[in-house]
C-alpha cells in the first residue's frame, strides 16, 4: 500500500472518529491543534487506524505522531 | 488535691476585691490559694479554685497573668495557673491548668450530655437507614462497616451496641477543658468537651460536641464557627465561619469559608470550602474548594470535586433518597452532574453532566464523559494522566495528621489488589465485549453506560500494562526487601507467601485496603461477641492494616500461578525473569505515556492566553517564566529518575535470578 492511499484512509479513519468533513482535513494537520482531538479521542484514533489497517501499534510510540503524515509514515511501518 | 474552704480574712479579701457569693462556704480552694488575682467575680454554686499566681507564660512579662477577673462563675472547679477573664457565664464545667478563657458569652454544661457523641447523623441516604453515630474516636473504617454491611443485620446491631456503650461511657462524664487550651471572643459554649491545647478564637456557636486534641495536634477553631452536635478530631481546622451540624470532622481535616455541612462526615485529611456537603461520607483525603458545588448523599475517598458539582436523585418520588459511590481517587470535572444512584469506578474522572444511572466500578481509571446526551466510557485512560500520578505522589505527603495515635488507617499504594482485581474484570469484560463487537455497532451498552466499539481492545492493553506492573512490582518488592547478604540459591523460599496465596476480593474500607476474607473475620467476631469493645475492633483493623504487604504478596502468588502455572517459588528462573522485565517495559512504558501528557502542559495549546500584549515570541518567554519548562519541571525529572531507577533495579533483579536453579 502506497503512502497516498495510506493517508487517504487515515483521513477518512480521522474524519469518522472526529465527526468532521473529510475535506477539512490536510496532510499537515494536527489532530489536535488542528482537528480539535481530545485526549480520548487521541485514542480513539489510534484504535481506528488499528482496526482500518488491521495492525497492532505501540501504544508509547502511537501517542507521539502529531499529524495525518506522521500517522500515515508511523503506520506504514507496521504495514511494510 | 487537698481543698480547704475560705478562711474568713481571704473572704473578706474577695469581697474588697469586688468578688460576690451568696454562699462563699460552697467555695472550696487549695492549700497555696490567694485571693490576689480573683476580681470582679461572681461565684455560684459548687467551686473549686487552684493556685493563680505569676503570668500565664512564666518568665514573660508581656504574657497574660494566672487568675480570674471579671466574671461570672458557677460549679465549676478550676485548676491551677489559668487566666479567665470578662466571661459572662462560665458554669458546669471543669478547666485544667494552663487554661486561658477570655472575653467569652457563655461557657455551659449541664448534666446528661454525650457531648456529641452518639449522635446520629444519617450519610450516604438522607432519608435514613445508613445511621451513623459519631463518637470521639471514630476511624473511617469503623464508620465504613457500621454504615455499608447494613445486608448483615446481626452485625450492623453489634456494631451500634459497640458504639452505643462506649457513648454511654461519654455520658457520666462533667464537661472539661482540658489544659493548654486557649478560647476567646466567642459568644456560646454549650456543652462541648474541649480538648487539649485547642485554639477556639471568635466562633459564634458551638454545642453539643467533642474537641479532640493535644500538643502535637492541636485544633483550631475560628471566627464565625457555628457547630451543633459534633466532634471534631485532632489536628483539624475549622475556621471562616462554617456551619456544621451532625458533622463528623476527623484529624487533620480543614474547613472554612462558609462551608455548610449537615449529616456529613468528613475523615483524615479532608478540605472543605465555600461548598455545601449533605448526607456526605466523605473519606480520607476528600476535597472540595469551589462555590457551587453540593456534595449529597455519596461516598468518596481521595476525591476531588470541581466547581459547581452537584449530584441529585432527579425524581423526588418516595422521598429524597441517594446513593452514590465515587471509589477512591474520582475526581468530578466542573459542573459535573451525576444522576444518583450511581457507583463511579476507582480513580476515574466525571466530565460533563449525567442524566442516567450508571455503574463502571468496573472500570478503574477510567473517563466518564458526556456525549450526544448519554454517558459515555473511556476505561483505563486516567491510567497514564499525570493527574494521577500527581495526585498519587501528593496524597502521603500532605498527611496533615500529627498527633502521635492516627485513628484512620490508610493504604495509598496506587496499584493494589483491589485495583489489579478490577482490572482483571474489567478486561474480561472488554474482551466479551470485544467478541461481540462487529464494525457495525459502534457502541457497546454496559451497566447503564456507553463504550465505544474502538476502546475495547486498545483499553483492555492498557488495563494489561497495569497488571503487568503490578505483579512485576511486587515481585520486585519481594526480592529487594530480602536481607542482604541473602543467599541466591534460597530466594525461592523467600517467594514464599507466609499465608496461604488467595486471589479473593478485596475491598476498600475507606482508605483501608482489605482481602474480604480479612474482613469477614471481623465481621464474625463482632457477631458472635469475641469483639467486644470498639478498642477490640480498633486493634483488629489496625493487624490488617499493618499485614497489607503479606495479604497482598498472597494474592499476587495467587495470580501469578494462575497465569504462569506455577507459583512464585516454583517458577523456574525464566518465568520470574519474565515478569521482571515486564514490570521494567510497562513501567518504563508508562512513565513515558504520563510524560507524553505532562508535555501537552507546555504545548502552544497551553501557551493560549500568554504574553499578553506581545508577540509569539514574548508569549513564549512569558509561559517560561509563569510555568517553567517542561526539561525543568521537577515531575518530568523525577519521573525519568524513577525510570532509570525502575531500569536499574530490574536488571540487577534479573541478573540475581539468572543465578538461581
Amino acid at each position: 500500500m502506497d503512502k497516498e492511499e495510506i493517508k487517504k484512509r487515515v483521513k477518512k479513519v480521522t474524519a469518522k472518529v472526529l465527526e468532521i468533513d473529510e475535506s477539512e482535513i490536510s496532510d499537515n494537520s494536527n489532530f489536535s491543534f488542528d482537528l480539535g482531538a481530545s485526549s480520548m479521542q487521541s485514542i480513539m484514533l489510534v484504535a481506528g487506524f488499528q482496526e482500518e489497517f488491521n495492525v497492532e501499534m505501540d501504544e508509547q510510540r502511537s501517542l507521539d505522531v502529531q499529524t495525518v503524515s506522521e500517522a500515515a509514515d508511523f503506520i506504514s511501518t507496521y504495514i511494510s | 488535691m487537698k481543698f480547704r474552704h475560705l478562711t474568713n480574712e481571704e473572704i473578706h479579701e474577695l469581697t474588697a476585691h469586688g468578688c460576690f457569693s451568696e454562699n462563699w462556704d460552697q467555695i472550696m480552694v487549695c492549700e497555696d490559694f490567694s485571693t490576689v488575682n480573683i476580681r470582679n467575680t461572681h461565684f455560684e454554686g459548687n467551686i473549686k479554685l487552684g493556685s493563680y499566681s505569676g503570668r500565664m507564660e512564666p518568665g514573660n512579662p508581656a504574657s497574660r497573668p494566672c487568675g480570674i477577673f471579671n466574671s461570672s462563675i458557677a460549679d465549676c472547679e478550676i485548676g491551677d495557673h489559668v487566666h479567665i477573664s470578662d466571661v459572662r457565664n462560665l458554669s458546669g464545667y471543669n478547666v485544667e491548668g494552663d487554661v486561658e478563657i477570655i472575653n467569652i458569652g457563655s461557657v455551659m454544661a449541664g448534666n446528661g450530655s454525650s457531648f456529641g457523641n452518639g449522635t446520629e447523623i444519617e450519610v450516604v441516604n438522607e432519608g435514613g437507614g445508613r445511621e451513623l453515630p459519631i463518637y470521639d474516636r471514630l476511624s473511617a473504617q469503623i464508620a465504613y462497616l457500621t454504615v455499608f454491611y447494613r445486608h448483615d443485620p446481626l452485625f450492623t446491631k453489634n456494631m451500634l451496641g459497640l458504639i452505643g456503650h462506649y457513648c454511654a461511657s461519654k455520658r457520666t462524664g462533667k464537661a472539661v477543658i482540658k489544659s493548654g487550651a486557649r478560647i476567646s471572643n466567642t459568644l456560646v459554649i454549650r456543652n462541648v468537651c474541649i480538648g487539649n491545647c485547642t485554639i477556639i478564637s471568635g466562633a459564634s456557636l458551638l454545642e453539643e460536641g467533642t474537641i479532640i486534641s493535644c500538643r502535637e495536634a492541636p485544633v483550631k477553631i475560628g471566627t464565625g464557627v457555628m457547630a451543633r452536635k459534633f466532634i471534631i478530631q485532632s489536628g483539624s481546622e475549622v475556621d471562616g465561619g462554617a456551619i456544621l451540624e451532625k458533622t463528623f470532622v476527623g484529624q487533620g481535616v480543614k474547613m472554612g469559608k462558609q462551608f455548610s455541612s449537615e449529616n456529613s462526615a468528613f475523615f483524615a485529611n479532608c478540605e472543605a470550602f465555600h461548598g455545601e456537603a449533605c448526607s456526605l461520607f466523605a473519606g480520607p483525603y476528600s476535597v472540595t474548594h469551589h462555590k457551587s458545588t453540593l456534595l449529597i448523599a455519596s461516598c468518596t475517598s481521595f476525591f476531588n470535586a470541581g466547581s459547581g458539582t452537584n449530584q441529585s436523585n432527579h425524581m423526588y418520588k418516595l422521598g429524597p433518597v441517594h446513593q452514590g459511590i465515587l471509589e477512591r481517587g474520582s475526581k468530578t470535572g466542573s459542573f459535573s452532574y451525576l444522576l444518583l444512584p450511581g457507583h463511579i469506578g476507582a480513580y476515574s474522572v466525571v466530565v460533563g453532566k449525567h442524566y442516567s444511572n450508571f455503574d463502571t466500578s468496573d472500570f478503574p481509571f477510567s473517563y466518564i464523559t458526556e456525549g450526544k446526551g448519554r454517558s459515555e466510557l473511556t476505561p483505563a485512560m486516567n491510567l497514564f494522566t499525570v493527574g494521577t500520578r500527581r495526585d498519587a505522589d501528593k496524597w502521603p505527603a500532605r498527611d496533615r495528621r500529627t498527633d502521635p495515635e492516627k485513628l484512620d488507617l490508610i493504604h495509598f499504594n496506587l496499584l493494589n489488589p483491589y485495583i489489579a482485581g478490577k482490572i482483571i474484570t474489567g478486561m474480561a469484560l472488554l474482551s466479551d465485549l470485544s467478541e461481540k463487537a462487529t464494525g457495525k455497532q459502534d457502541y457497546f451498552h454496559h451497566k447503564g453506560i456507553y463504550i465505544h466499539r474502538l476502546l475495547l481492545k486498545t483499553t483492555r492493553k492498557y488495563y494489561e500494562m497495569a497488571l503487568k506492573i503490578f505483579l512485576g512490582q511486587e515481585l520486585a518488592r519481594r526480592i529487594m526487601t530480602a536481607e542482604p547478604g541473602f543467599p541466591v540459591a534460597e530466594i525461592r523460599n523467600w517467594l514464599k507467601s507466609e499465608l496461604v496465596p488467595d486471589r479473593g476480593k478485596w475491598v476498600d474500607l475507606a482508605g483501608l485496603l482489605s482481602p474480604v476474607s480479612a474482613v469477614n473475620g471481623i465481621t464474625e467476631a463482632v457477631k458472635s461477641g469475641e469483639i467486644s469493645s470498639t478498642e477490640e475492633l480498633e486493634k483488629r483493623l489496625a493487624s490488617i492494616y499493618k499485614n497489607y504487604l503479606s495479604f497482598s504478596w498472597s494474592w499476587c502468588s495467587a495470580v501469578i500461578r494462575d497465569q504462569e502455572g506455577s507459583l512464585p517459588e516454583d517458577l523456574p528462573a525464566c518465568g520470574l525473569i519474565k515478569i521482571i522485565e515486564d514490570w521494567k517495559s510497562n513501567a518504563v512504558k508508562l512513565n513515558s505515556m504520563i510524560l507524553k501528557d505532562a508535555e501537552k502542559e507546555f504545548d502552544q495549546g497551553s501557551r493560549i492566553g500568554y504574553g499578553i500584549d506581545g508577540d509569539q515570541a514574548a508569549r513564549d518567554e512569558d509561559f517560561s517564566s509563569v510555568r517553567g519548562e517542561y526539561e525543568r519541571n521537577k515531575f518530568v525529572a523525577g519521573l525519568r529518575k524513577e525510570s532509570e531507577e525502575i531500569e536499574g533495579q530490574a536488571d540487577k533483579m534479573i541478573s540475581l535470578l539468572k543465578g538461581i536453579s
